[in-house]
């Protein structure tokens, strides 16, 4: 075995879903646009990683959790110093923030919240599809897509057909083998096996580890630079999705080499190495989704609780210009959710159906109507992402 | 009827005698807990595991990181001798033989099915490297130790278990008005007590009565202050590895309401609050809901549930009786549900269906033989690691809500490649002589299938006997159950 159990747990931090493919495009005649969705679980704590420097309640409120030194992106927002990647992306002018957002969703357990954030609901557990799902099924891209990750999210489903990819050691076995288990799955109607076989029989021998590759394929950087050549092929998937666990710190959340920084730097490590390939880079977006902030308070084991609003990242060649978009709802004990959380003034299903508005050039009333079940939603599409 | 012996165990044995009684069967082996099956020196306490995790905690934290404070390179050198030193990746896997044993060579494999059910259900997450020294330990000395008992007892033991209270962070959980929380040092060191809610909650909402029962962020907050105190005592050579006791200089002062009922402070306001909780309507549906989930459909109705809840009733929640009501009901229900098996099930499904002769799980001897400070050799190492690749490694849950119990989310194509792959690893565990025995797959398949020449004619279809495995542990009849 060429990896250690350590780096193991690191690739598999980190998991990688793409899908929808394209119908053939010719190349030449329309742009393939992309989205991109990187899962923060555990409740991303948008205050340590957007520092609101321009509010006077801020420094007083965050004490003992404070990140030193934060870049200044403008007179009121800063980003967390390690995002390396992102600041790139700001400073030339494809990576925005929205503030002070959340899903609607206020109850605070992960479970529930994460469940929803993949579903779009209101209602946990309710729902078996997911937005991302729902949307790619009604703007046709259905099919062939491959995800790169071990199981399959609730945000992906609701579109048939869902590969994915996340190589495993050693070969696969003969062709007649799988041929033999794709026509047994086949006489006995099990359809979704049946799909699977069927990607299954397509998968090419370079696309496992055997014979020498290494275990570096799974981990994240390789994850994303892979997604960036998958979503650079023209008659390849449109969508990628990235999970990053961890971002539950009751205790230690820690400072600048703290646990929560690690989770960020995770992520941004994805949005680096997708920016790579940079002509998918250039027609995408990139999107973060988390189920909850986290308290503005710290507590006495240097952590913080479940909260309410939190932070989206935006970046990609579609995001329309650097900027933090909020509707600040203020730190003051009154302005805050229940007294504990930052307030969330926009609902983050807007972003969501905005950027897929933009991707996959469906009408924003209509997702708001098929994929968010009628939920009043605002259209941020201009505000947010250039119109191409 | 031989799927209800893969959907309540692991199938039978090639030359296992087909009992004559399944639901008798079944029903008996929940009554008593025997001893562990496997033989090997190394089952230790809990508490005995913990002087590994101390030993870790310390040597990383405290010495080396100090000893190599300008030497980074001689830091990582100095850190992976200490991992060897305590046995971090040996004892998952000397664990992992000791829970795998109870289904492969025990008397009673549906017991052990269940103590996997029960051991998802108070998961404890991948953290705080608990998944080295602590979860088998602990699955084996709070978890099935408790399955003849009441679900009070395992739900209390399961709460108070150090690992549980570090997992969940009750640790830090300290009541702002307690003795300590008043203490100059707190405010000199800038380390307020506040309330950790984080264990309360998932008390109420994954161990015991789930949201479904309404209760409210308020509820969460006074649960955790009834919670506050119930810690490990700090020192300096143990770093939180010494037991977990109520320590009442952190306890929240003042009377708390949960769910509109007054708890009154102090040590037995926790043991008070977890007996309501279990006796609420909430948690015995949640519960037999989850266990008729596991053993017979995603969506059990409102008619499977029903015995396993009166049971429940009738009983004040003892376990041996829960668990033949959800038997008796698997088994009424064997025709017309088919569940489908999450990886480690299968797993032990497909290595328990091919025989014993296996080398599965690594031997005794070659575990007890690995001496500490070494590097673990292929086969001890194998053991936890492909459970990781099949996506279930049973220490290494991400989050503390535990594995999935829903069909849907085994599928997909890398999953069910890992199928393919693990079918054929499974027969390279054979010895030589069966590997060459042309009439095993008949044998296997006589013994397992009520249609066994529909199987046989499939099965035959490969060409050689490693492709007949393959295809025969990938069937439909296999994978669901």
């Amino acid at each position: 075995m060429k990896i250690s159990r350590r780096d193991f747990l690191k690739g598999t931090a980190t998991s990688l879903f793409l899908a929808g493919f394209n119908f053939p495009v010719l190349a030449s005649t329309s742009k393939k646009k992309n989205l991109i969705v990187i899962m923060l679980r555990g409740g991303m704590d948008g205050l340590c990683a957007v520092p609101v420097i321009g509010d006077q309640d801020f420094e007083k409120r965050r004490k003992g959790i404070l990140i030193e030194n934060p870049i200044k992106l403008d007179t009121d927002f800063a980003l967390h110093p390690k995002l390396k990647g992102f600041k790139e992306c700001w400073f030339d002018n494809t990576g925005a923030i929205v503030h002070a957002t959340s899903i609607p969703y206020t109850a605070r357990s992960h479970f529930e919240g994460q469940n929803l954030m993949e579903s779009g609901g209101k209602v946990p557990y309710k729902d078996k599809t997911g937005w991302l799902g729902r949307a790619m099924k009604i703007a046709n891209l259905k099919g062939d897509g491959l995800a790169l990750s071990l199981p399959m999210p609730l945000l992906l489903r609701g579109v048939p057909k869902n590969d994915n990819f996340y190589p495993t050691d050693g070969k696969l076995p003969r062709e007649e083998t799988l041929e033999l288990l794709r026509s047994v799955y086949a006489d006995s109607s099990e359809e979704e096996l049946l799909d699977m076989m069927n990607f299954i029989k397509k998968r090419k021998s370079e696309q496992m580890m055997g014979g020498g590759q290494s275990y570096d394929q799974r981990n994240n950087k390789n994850l994303a630079m892979k997604a960036g050549q998958i979503l650079s092929d023209p008659n390849g998937p449109r969508v990628a999705v990235f999970e990053v666990n961890g971002f539950d710190t009751h205790a230690a959340q820690g400072g600048i080499d703290g646990t929560h920084t690690k989770c960020l730097v995770e992520m941004d490590t994805i949005i680096q190495n997708l920016k790579i390939s940079r002509r998918a880079y250039a027609n995408s977006i990139i999107l973060t989704v988390t189920e909850f902030g986290r308290t503005i308070k710290k507590n006495g084991g240097n952590g913080t609780e479940h909260g309410y609003g939190t932070a989206v990242f935006l970046a990609g060649g579609l995001v329309k210009k650097s900027q933090v978009h909020a509707d600040w709802p203020g730190l003051k004990r009154k302005e805050l959710y229940q007294g504990r959380d930052l307030n969330a003034t926009i609902d983050a299903r807007s972003v969501y159906a905005s950027a897929m508005s933009t991707v996959f050039d469906l009408d924003f009333n209509r997702i708001e109507k098929e994929v968010f079940f009628g939920d009043k939603l605002q259209n941020l599409s201009d505000k947010l992402f250039k119109s191409v | 009827m031989k799927n209800f012996f893969r959907k309540v165990a692991f199938g039978l044995k090639p030359d296992e005698k087909e009992p004559s009684d399944p639901l008798v069967w079944a029903q008996k082996q929940v009554e008593t807990i025997p001893e562990f099956s496997w033989n090997g020196k190394h089952i230790y306490s809990e508490k005995e595991m913990r002087k590994y995790w101390i030993k870790k905690r310390i040597g990383e934290d405290r010495k080396l990181r100090k000893k190599f404070k300008d030497d980074p390179q001689g830091f990582r050198a100095a850190k992976q001798q200490l991992y060897k030193d305590v046995g971090m990746r040996y004892w998952p896997a000397n664990e992992i033989c000791i829970r795998h044993s109870e289904a492969l060579r025990g008397t009673n494999p549906v017991l052990a099915k269940l103590w996997y059910f029960w051991t998802n259900h108070f998961t404890i997450s991948d953290t705080q490297d608990l998944a080295h020294f602590s979860n088998g330990a602990y699955q084996r000395d709070f978890i099935r130790a408790n399955m003849d008992k009441n679900f009070e007892t395992m739900a209390t033991e399961a709460t108070i278990a150090w690992p549980m209270i570090m997992h969940l962070d009750n640790k830090d959980n300290v009541g702002p008005k307690s003795e300590s929380g008043r203490e100059e040092w707190r405010r000199r060191e800038k380390r307020p007590a506040t309330i950790n809610e984080n264990h309360a909650r998932e008390l109420m909402e994954l161990h015991t009565i789930s949201p479904k029962a309404g209760y409210s962020q308020e509820d969460v907050i006074e649960l955790a202050k009834i919670m506050t105190g119930w810690r490990p005592k700090w020192s300096q050579t143990q770093d939180n590895g010494s037991n977990v006791r109520f320590d009442r200089k952190r306890h929240e002062p003042g009377k708390k309401y949960v769910l509109g009922k007054k708890y009154k402070s102090g040590k037995k306001g926790l043991l008070i609050a977890i007996k309501d909780l279990v006796n609420h309507p909430s948690c015995r549906e949640f519960i037999a809901t989850k266990l008729c989930r596991y053993l017979i459909t995603d969506n059990p109705t409102p008619e499977m549930i029903a015995p396993v809840i009166k049971a429940w009733e009738q009983s004040d929640g003892f376990l041996p009786e829960v668990h033949k009501a959800a038997i008796k009901v698997a088994f009424e229900y064997n025709d017309k549900y088919r569940k489908f098996q999450n990886p480690e099930n299968w797993w032990l499904t497909t290595i328990n269906m091919s025989g014993s002769t296996y080398s599965y799980p690594t031997k005794e001897k070659i575990m007890d033989a690995y001496p500490l400070g070494f590097q673990p050799s292929g086969t001890i190492r194998n053991q936890g690691w492909f459970l990781e690749d099949l996506g279930c490694h049973p220490y290494k849950q991400k989050q503390p809500n535990g594995y999935s119990d829903f069909e849907k989310d085994w599928m997909s194509t890398e999953l069910i490649i890992r199928r393919v792959m693990y079918a054929k690893t499974a027969f390279f565990k054979y010895n030589t002589t069966d590997q060459l025995d042309e009439n095993l797959h008949e044998k296997i398949i006589r013994n397992n299938f009520d249609n066994p020449d529909k199987i046989l004619k499939i099965v035959s279809r490969a060409k050689s006997p490693e492709e007949k495995h393959i295809i025969l542990f990938n069937l439909p009849e296999v994978l669901k159950a």
